[in-house]
Parts: structure tokens; sequence; C-alpha cells
């Protein structure tokens, strides 16, 4: 048995990586909510987020903005904006045209918008086919509590998550918009005859789920020190596996499976021999477990069939 | 001995009880209407004695056989087949693709059968279509023409017909019909009610549950007729008998409607 | 039936030209023909319908015809080893898409994971032959087993979810054997096996190059033929269990689970064996692969590549046996011919099936009704 020190540091990671993940998982869950449907692209999505974040902030070097405060703000909206739109436009073309044909088309045609996203930026970026440094702007530096390293940089990347995340909350809960997301989450046609904008509430929730997926990727290129153009493909699955752990179509849902996720790696990296290769497995098998014993997750599917 | 024998059929989901205490005894060759309001529990008897929901108590007995604990698939090889209230037809496949899949259970080809010796499975396929084609043209003479198109190509109420069909395919000794005359309109039901006559007169010893709306049809076609209400057979009897029971109209009508 | 023949004798003539011209003037011509021959097939309806009526009319004639051909088709490639190559690889990846589309198309069982089945195989041989020194065609022959024994670990996922969840878990799935792969020991890690024997049937081995008469043909000629006899019978046993009672129920347990289990069907049963069948045919193709090319390594079994096998199911037309033989042989050289192509060829499979789902989601030679034949 490990100490409880290693333990206590390995949550830590993983409440990390988990808040990462669960800005990942919110965007499936949402799309799940209003369509019906698994975006399966939305990991590229991520990916394509932490690009333009990056190069954006490539961008605003050039032009003499290199300090945290003046350059992290526009990159990040930047990268929410133009991600967001990059989601709409996925929407626009792959989900929404096969959303009343069978769950298989979707689910392939945006598996395979993926792809397209991914060899996009592996081939049109700049040297695309290698890690891609992101630069370090987050406070530097830390300090020890019962034995448990904490570090600034950590602690500013949960802070900006937990900030996206309360601040998804408040859109879905207090505005307008939000509203006629959880209206059409709840019954797409009683919506529609409360006079509720199909189209455009569509068109935003998947410009809300990707630009949070954007904020995903800039988060994950500071927390590893690199981006890359294969991350979109661990990052979806395991964004997909959070939201269906949490229940799909829930959205607290999807951040409590986005960390649970995160612990659960961290932990398993921790007690495992050679645990940080096998990691993964471990946690996919437990998201096997998972689908097969609780397929509605842990705070319930949204939808149940009727005969 | 009855065909059926349903004592004291109970199902629950979560706090809801949906049938309570429900008996149902059915002959063979009798034909039982089942009524009674939205969410009386009609198809969720259907769908309990089908096997798709389990009773919480109760039991089923089907030819003296206890049907508690079987998988659907086993109730149907017994003798149970059914319709459904929005028609469950696969659209994609062929109107006799649809039928044919009604006698899947009586198969007597297996996998090597179908690599190995090719002109069993096709001498047992020629057999079935032929039976296909005359269960269809019982109802109308130019459907076995259309064997070969998709489902999808047909109107509602010859979709309807290769829904019955298809139960009707597997040799059943019991037939559940949920609310076949849903969504048609009233010569299309006219039209049905004639088709259900014909299954009687062809199939003499066919029993048969059906769950209609359309007292028109009840009257028509059922000896025999059973009233639920929240789960609870409130009246059984004769059809004339059953209307005029006050319970009935009162669950129909609601209670004003019924004591004005 | 001479033009079903003559048909498919152009046709073949125009693959092998357009495969071999190589100065820009033979290229073109052959490029001009070929366009040619679509764009006459297209708006000549004359034509299109004495053809298709010539095809329909002598099926057994094409077949033949279709089979010469494939017979042929490494006489008409003997200068170039790479094409035959290729051509090898457009058949492992029919007995592949067989398998896959019965899984896919036919059953609707969504497996993400076609590239780790393959890789199952792939690695049985690997395993096999270097680890345990069985002779290469025994191991060749237990391979597909293995991927259907390991296949039985997804057996409960596979009865318990449906769609999305079930591509979830699949997808779970090549991770996981990626991972293992990549790690365990005695999978030989990052580098994979190496050296695995090639074939030998009766002391002739694959390596050599085989004669015909007076004409010596490419080595890779001999994994040609094995590669053609295994596609061949894939299809004709794919087709027959298409059109059986384990198509019927299939397509109909795909469409709708609860009026098949209220026709008698077990749903358990037949998914389960749909599922095997396909991993097995799935497994050999991997199997092949490995004494093909004598090496297997984890990059060769990655998520990709099961996108890869999904197009060819798409665009050959999801459950049309027919489909998956043109999907694989469209799909694979295409990319080949074009070399300035091939960095983009992922690229363009992606949006080859986004436009496909779009405006031809049958594909291109949609599954037609079953007739019993």
């Amino acid at each position: 048995m490990p100490p409880l020190e290693l333990l206590l540091q390995q949550t830590l990671n993983g409440v990390m990586l988990g808040v990462m993940y669960a800005l990942i998982a919110v965007g499936f869950t949402l799309f799940f909510g209003v369509l019906d449907v698994i975006h399966f692209s939305h990991g590229d999505i991520f990916m394509l987020g932490a690009f333009v974040g990056l190069s954006t902030l490539l961008g605003l070097a050039l032009v003499g903005l290199r300090t945290p405060l003046l350059a992290l703000p526009p990159a990040f909206a930047v990268a929410v904006l133009v991600t967001g739109l990059v989601g709409v436009g996925a929407e626009r073309v792959c989900v929404k045209p096969l959303a009343r044909s069978s769950p298989l088309m979707t689910l392939l045609a945006t598996l395979s918008l993926g792809l397209v996203l991914r060899e996009s930026v592996l081939i049109f970026y700049p040297r695309g086919a290698d890690p891609k440094p992101f630069p370090q702007l987050l406070p530097a530096g830390g300090f020890e509590v019962g034995g448990v390293a904490v570090r600034y940089e950590n602690l500013t990347i949960l802070a900006i998550g937990f900030a996206a995340m309360i601040g998804v909350d408040l859109v879905i809960r207090r505005t307008r918009m939000g509203a006629a997301i959880r209206a059409v989450a709840q019954d797409p046609e009683a919506a529609q005859m409360m006079g509720v904008n199909l189209d455009r509430t569509v068109d935003a929730t998947f410009f809300l789920g990707s630009g949070l997926a954007a904020v995903a990727g800039m988060l994950s290129g500071f927390y590893y020190g690199e981006i890359h153009f294969i991350m979109g493909i661990t990052g979806g699955v395991i964004g997909f596996s959070a939201a269906a752990i949490g229940g799909l179509g829930n959205v607290y849902g999807a951040i409590v499976g986005g960390l649970l996720f995160g612990v659960l790696q961290t932990t398993a990296a921790a007690l495992i021999p050679r645990g940080s290769e096998f990691r993964d497995v471990v946690a996919f098998a437990v998201v096997m477990l998972f689908l097969i014993f609780k397929p509605s997750g842990i705070l319930g599917e949204k939808s149940v069939e009727r005969v | 001995m009855s065909l059926l024998e349903v004592k004291g059929l109970t199902v629950r989901f979560g706090g809801l009880v949906a049938l309570d205490g429900v008996d149902v005894a059915l002959g063979e060759g009798e034909t039982l209407g089942v009524i009674g309001p939205n969410g009386s529990g009609k198809t969720t008897l259907f769908n309990t004695l089908t096997g798709l929901y389990a009773a919480a108590a109760g039991e089923v007995l089907f030819l003296g056989q206890r049907l508690s604990g079987l998988e659907t698939h086993a109730i149907a090889r017994r003798g149970i087949a059914r319709t459904f209230q929005s028609s469950r037809l696969c659209l994609e496949l062929s109107v006799f693709d649809n039928i044919l899949i009604g006698m899947h259970a009586h198969r007597r080809t297996g996998l090597l059968d179908s690599l190995l010796r090719r002109d069993r499975l096709r001498s047992e396929m020629s057999q079935a279509i032929e039976r296909a084609a005359h269960l269809l043209s019982l109802f109308n003479p130019a459907l076995p023409r259309r064997g070969l198109e998709r489902v999808g190509q047909l109107p509602q109420i010859d979709r309807r017909r290769v829904e019955i069909c298809r139960a009707l395919a597997s040799q059943p000794r019991l037939v559940l019909l949920d609310e076949p005359s849903a969504g048609m309109s009233p010569e299309e039901t006219a039209q049905l009610m004639k088709d259900l006559q014909i299954v009687r007169e062809e199939m003499p010893g066919l029993s048969v549950m059906v769950i209609e709306h359309d007292m028109f049809v009840i009257e028509g076609v059922s000896q025999r007729v059973v009233a639920l209400s929240y789960g609870r057979k409130i009246a059984e009897g004769s059809f004339a008998a059953v209307s005029a029971r006050d319970e009935v109209r009162e669950a129909y009508l609601g209670g004003e409607a019924a004591r004005a | 039936m001479l033009l079903v023949w003559l048909a498919e004798a152009v046709v073949f003539a125009l693959i092998v030209a357009g495969i071999l011209a190589e100065r820009p003037l033979a290229l073109a011509a052959a490029g001009v023909a070929i366009v040619v021959a679509g764009a006459l097939l297209r708006f000549v309806a004359p034509l299109r319908s004495a053809l298709v009526c010539a095809f329909a009319l002598h099926p057994t004639a094409a077949l033949l015809g279709g089979a010469a051909l494939a017979l042929v088709l490494p006489l008409a490639l003997r200068s170039s080893p790479y094409w035959t190559f290729v051509a090898t690889l457009a058949l492992l990846y029919v007995t592949i898409g067989q398998g896959l589309n019965l899984q896919i198309g036919t059953a609707g069982v969504i497996n993400l994971a076609g590239a780790a089945f393959a890789g199952l195989g792939g690695y049985s041989v690997g395993l096999l032959t270097v680890g345990a020194g069985w002779p290469s065609w025994l191991a060749v022959a237990a391979a597909p087993w293995v991927a259907v024994a390991v296949g039985a670990l997804l057996f409960v996922p596979i009865l318990k979810t449906r769609g999305h969840y079930l591509a979830l878990v699949t997808i779970a799935f090549v991770f996981i054997f990626n991972i293992l792969m990549n790690n365990l020991e005695f999978t030989g890690g990052p580098q994979g096996i190496k050296n695995i024997p090639t074939l030998r049937l009766g002391g002739y081995a694959f390596t050599a190059r085989p004669t015909l008469g007076v004409v010596e043909l490419p080595a890779h000629a001999n994994f040609y033929y094995a590669a053609l006899a295994t596609a061949f019978l894939a299809t004709g046993i794919l087709r027959r269990l298409h059109d059986s009672w384990l198509g019927l129920a299939l397509n109909t347990l795909r469409d709708d689970e609860i009026a098949a289990r209220c026709c008698g069907v077990s749903i358990a049963r037949e998914k389960l064996i749909a599922f095997s069948i396909g991993n097995f045919f799935i497994g050999l193709g991997g199997a092949l692969y490995a004494v093909m090319v004598g090496f297997v390594s984890p990059p060769d079994f990655d998520f990709g590549y099961s996108l890869i096998m999904l197009s060819v199911i798409i665009i050959g037309g999801v459950d049309s046996i027919g489909g998956v033989v043109l999907g694989a042989c469209l799909l694979v050289p295409l990319p080949e011919r074009f070399r300035f192509l091939h960095e983009y060829r992922l690229l363009l499979y992606g949006l080859v099936i986004v436009v496909m789902l779009l405006f031809r989601p049958r594909g291109l030679w949609p599954a037609g009704i079953r007739r019993y034949r």
C-alpha cells in the first residue's frame, strides 16, 4: 500500500486531469441532450482548440504581447470563438442533416469528420506531425502541504477550469438561451411549440460545447507543456467515457464523470506496477464495466425507451 | 382447460402499479377484447404476457405451463405472437422478409445447411415464401406480387396486414393484437374488421386478444370483453354487458359524465 | 453473355492500364479512357440498361469471367511487384470487410475494434511462429480462432449495450489492445514481432517466384493467389449466410430488437454468432497480412485502421456483400496510384465517407433485396 501522501498527491493530479476531461464531457452531454446524438469528432474539436490557442499565443508574442495577463485573455477568447464556430459548422454539415436517420449514420459521419479535422491539422499546420511546445504562461513555483506538492500552475488550471464550468452552469440556468437548451433537451417538439427556435438553440449548444472543449485544449497544453494532433482521439474517447459514466444528457453527471475518470487514471497509475503505462487500460476497463452494469450512468440518462 | 390463464398478475414500475392483480382466462378459438382508457394497463398486459416486462406477482399459464421467467423469444416459440400499437416492421426489408422472420422459430435448416446444402435451404425458403404469399392473399390478393418490395413502400393499411401476417406466420396458438386500428381512417378500420373476420374463419382454432379503442371493432370481433382501469380489471363479459356497466362508463368518461 | 465478358474485359483493361501507365502521355490516355467509359455508362441509357440486363441474366457467367480476370491479373501486373502487393492488400481488405460487414452492416453490432481483431490474428501468427515455433500455415489456420476466442471478452458488452455505447466499448477495446501490445514484454513492445517466417505449403515457400510456363511472376503473386482464394471463400460464405435464416434474423434484430424477440429470435444467440463469425474473418485477414509482410507492430493495428475498414463498408454499401468487394478494390489501390495524394489519404477517406453518408448513404453498391436463390 503506497503512503497516504502519494494517494493524496495522485488524487490532486487526478482532479487536475479530471477538470479537463469534464470540460470535454460537458460538450458530449449537451449535444446528446439537444439532438440525441454522439458527436464523435468532439475530441478533435478539443485538439483544434488547443492548436488555435497556440497559434494565437504565438501571434500575440510576435506583436510583443508576452505577459500572461495581456496574452491569456485574448488567446482564450480567440480559441473559444474559432473553435465554437468550427463546432457549429461540424454540426451543420455532419450532425444535424443526419439527426433523423439511424444513429449509426451520425456516428460514422462524425467519426470521419474527426478524421478530417485530425488529418487537416497534421497536413496543414506547419510541421503538424511533431508535438508542439506550448508556451508556459501560467505562474511557476508552488508550496507543500502535508507532503503534497501543490504547484501554482496547477491551481491556475483548476481555477480556470472551474470558472468555465460555473460559467456554463450560469448560462444554462440563468439565460434565455440556457432555458431554450433545457427545453429542447426535455422535449424538442414541445419546446418548438413554446416558441423556441430549434436551429438557433442547437447552434448555440454546439458553440457552447465546442468553446468549452477549446478551454480544455488550452489547459491541456499548459498542463503537459505540449500539444499534438493526435491528442483528440484519446481526449474524445475519455470525454465520451466521462459523459457516459455520468449519464448522457446530464451536465453535472458529465462533470462528476470527468473528475472520476481523472482520479481513476492517476490512482491506477500509483497503485499498479508500471502504472503509468497501464493506467489507461484500467480506466477503459472500468468504463466498459460501467457501461455494462450501469448503462444509464451515475446520475441517470435523460430518456427511456418505450415499447 | 383454457389456453391461457392469467392469475393475480401484478406489474410495478418503481412506485407505480401498472397492473394490479389481474385475472384473465381465454379458451381455444376465442377472441377476447381488452378495453380501457389510456394508461389503464392494456399494453402492459401484452408486454408482460410476451415477457418484455417482468411481473412482480401472479402467474401466467399457457397450455398449462408457467411462462414466468421465460425470455421473450422463448415465449414466442411456445405459440404467442403479437402486433404492436405503432407498427414495428423493418421498413428497409422486403415484405417477404418481414413475414418470413415470423417463421424463424420453425426453421429446419441450420448454419451448415445454408453453407453446404444450399438446395435444402432453397426448398425451405420457397415453401416459406409460398406460405407468406398465401397469408398475404387472404387480405389483399394484390399484395403477394409486392412481396419483394420494401415494406416502407406500402400504404399504412397494407403494412398493418403485413404485421398481422408476420404474427400468423409463426403458427401461433394465441395472437395479441395491440390496437390494430391505430392511425387508420374509418374506411380502413372497416376494412381491418373484415380482415380480422377472415382470420377467424381461416384459423378457427386460433385464440385472439385484441386491444382496441374503437368500440365498433371490439363489438364486431370479440366474443367476450375485459375492461381495465388503473391496472385493475373492472368488468368482464359480453360487450353489451360490459359497456353497460357504470364503472366502465365512468372509467371512460370520467365521474361527472357517468353520473349525469 | 458475350456482352458481360466484354464489359468485364474492358473494365479489366482500363484498370490495368490505369495502374501501369507510367509516362504522362500513357497516363493521360488511360485517364481519358476511364472517364469516357464512365461517362458512356452514366449518360447513354441504352448501354447501361443493356449491361444491367446482361449481368442480371447471366450471373454465373459474370462470376466466372470476373474470377478468370482476377486469376490473370498478376500476369498483367508482373512487371510490378509493388502493384501485386497492393492488389493482395485489397483482397485482404475484402476478407476483413466481409467479416466486419456481417457485424456492422447485417447485425448492426457496431464494432470499431476491427483493427484489434485483425491485430489479434496478426500477433497470433507472430507469437505462434517466432515464439512457439509452429509452421506458418498452422499458425495462420489457428490465428482466426484466437480472434474469435478473445472476442468472447466482448460478449457481455455486445449483449448489454447498443449503438453509441457499444461503439465506445469497442473503441476502448482497440485502445486497450494497443496499449497492451506496446507495453507487454512477450509481444515485443513497440518493436513488435519481426522475422515471421513466410508461408510454406508442401515444401513450396511463398518467397519463391512462381513461374507459369515461360512467364515468371513476382513473389508476391503467391500471396495474391492465397488472398484471392481467401477473399473468394469469405465472400461466398458471407453471401450464403446473408441469404439465409441467419442474415434475415440479423437484419430484423438490427432494425428492431423487440420485434425480433417477439418473433422468437434469440438476440443473444444470433448476435454472438454474427460477432464471432465476423471476428474469424477479420482475424484471418490480419493473419495473412502478418505472414505476407513478415512482421507485426502496434501501429499496424491502431484505431485508424478500424476507420479504414469501416470506410470500405460505407463506400461499398452497408450490408452489401458486393459492396464490400467494390469498396476494398477502390479504397485500397486508389491512394497508391496517386502517390501525391498519399499524404492526404486519410483526409480524403474521411471526406469521402462524410460526402457518401450525406448524399449516398447506401453506398456505391447498395444492398439489394434478399431473393433466397
